[in-house]
């Protein structure tokens, strides 16, 4: 007897009854058929996973730049993370999140719609700066790095970056740092030149990055540091004095691009 | 099956072609640093241990013998030492603590398991696969349509549903054979 069509064992692993009942009393006695199809099985196993959330995420574009000087490369790749690699890996990121929800069999249109937005949805769902690089319209602003200051010796190992981005109606400010991990939160800050005025932009996740919009109106001329604190637990408002890292939005930065800036 | 891009790439890294690692790290960068993130959880720990394994995967390519596996599998491997030297160093950093703090059990963190890596893997070529195929598998995998559906709903004739369907499952499960760590 010969052995089972390569398409019905293929759909036969994905769980569809194809073929005729010869052709599964077949893949069953056939020690070929039947070893073909658990390995196809195995992937579909795999990629209907329910337990885990795998998607490709592309890097930061700073992982480059550090393989780059640690190589001696001189060139940023050809296709920097911010548009063309990023393009599969979101792309995939929608996949596994339409993964979550199986659409009815009766609701094609809704299913394609959600697979769509699912694509979309997955792009935020990818770091934040895949996502902001994939909103329309937005360009980078400034890139600023974040450095500790020297009266606080006890983060002379932290570092960040602040990206600032904008779209036609609104500024974002995508900042990442890099320390440990400490009792407390970290919160972000834009601060005014007199010192003592201060915008607190919200709070870092556990991965110690986060997106922030910047408020309307703020005249960033003025505000023109961006300030990282560990904040205590204390249910207090108030910067914690406790700066982590520091960094200055540049003149050319704030003309190039400080479209809410007075 | 059309692996020619790999092959390509595969073929500068072999040469020690001056702008290779561009092409390595374009290509396999979210591979690498998706297993990276998923095995440490902290961004800032998954950068790093991507940062080492380029690095290193350049340092050393050498050793790369591409008649003894692809350079995806080569680039997973590395990723997973540098990945449990990272977690080694967190162990080591979570004893001291606890000796200092001298109280409450630090749990050892968990490597990644082997199904987690092959799930990354899967992803990877997923997102390799051309446009209508991926599509295909995408509905194939998660909408519980049926082929026939599936043909329907992408307007495509059944006969390319179907040919889709049986190499993309093959290309898949090629790629994780020959990448993946669990088989």
């Amino acid at each position: 007897m010969s052995h089972t069509d390569p398409v019905i064992l293929a759909l036969r692993a994905l769980g569809e009854t194809a073929g005729l009942p010869g052709d599964a009393e077949h893949a069953e006695t056939c020690a070929l058929c039947r070893a073909e199809l658990a390995r196809l099985t195995e992937v579909v196993r795999l990629a209907r996973d329910e337990g885990a959330k795998e998607r490709l995420e592309t890097p930061p574009p700073q992982v480059w730049d550090r393989i780059a000087a640690a190589v001696g490369a001189g060139q940023p790749p050809a296709v920097p993370a911010l548009n063309g690699t990023s393009a599969p890996a979101a792309r995939d990121a929608g996949k596994r999140q339409g993964s979550r929800a199986r659409w009815p069999r009766g609701r094609l249109a809704t299913g394609l719609a959600g697979l769509a937005a699912g694509l979309i949805i997955g792009i935020g769902g990818a770091a934040g700066i895949v996502q902001l690089t994939k909103a329309p319209a937005t360009r980078v602003v400034a890139q600023i790095e974040l450095s500790p200051l020297p009266q606080f010796p006890q983060w002379q190992d932290a570092a960040g970056t602040a990206v600032m981005r904008a779209t036609a109606s609104q500024q974002l400010m995508v900042v990442t740092l890099r320390v440990p991990r400490k009792p407390g939160f970290y919160e972000v800050w834009l601060l005014a030149r007199d010192g003592v005025s201060m915008i607190s932009l919200g709070d870092l996740n556990a991965s110690h990055t986060g997106t922030f919009i910047i408020p309307p109106g703020t005249n960033l001329r003025n505000y023109s540091r961006i300030d990282v604190s560990l904040q205590p637990f204390d249910g207090s408002t108030q910067h914690s004095k406790t700066s982590v890292v520091r960094g200055s939005l540049s003149a050319s930065a704030l003309d190039g691009g400080a479209t809410s800036s007075h | 099956m059309d692996y020619s891009s790999d092959e390509d790439v595969t073929a500068a890294f072999s040469g020690g072609q001056p702008d290779a690692l561009t092409l390595v790290y374009e290509r396999f960068g979210p591979l690498v640093y998706s297993i990276a993130l998923r095995s440490l959880g902290a961004r800032p720990d998954a950068e790093d241990v991507t940062q080492q394994a380029f690095v290193s995967a350049w340092r050393s390519r050498d050793t790369f013998d591409r008649r003894r596996g692809t350079l995806g599998g080569w680039l997973v491997t590395i990723t997973r030492n540098k990945v449990a030297d990272a977690l080694r160093e967190r162990q080591r950093d979570s004893r001291v603590l606890l000796q200092v703090a001298g109280g409450a059990a630090v749990t050892a963190p968990e490597a990644t398991s082997d199904r987690v890596v092959d799930r990354i893997v899967l992803a990877d070529e997923l997102a390799q696969l051309p446009e209508s195929q991926r599509l295909v598998m995408v509905l194939a995998f998660y909408s519980d349509l049926t082929h026939e559906k599936i043909a329907h709903v992408l307007g495509l004739p059944l006969g390319t549903v179907k040919s889709h369907i049986r190499r993309g499952l093959q290309r898949l499960r090629s790629r994780l054979e020959a990448d993946g760590v669990a088989h």
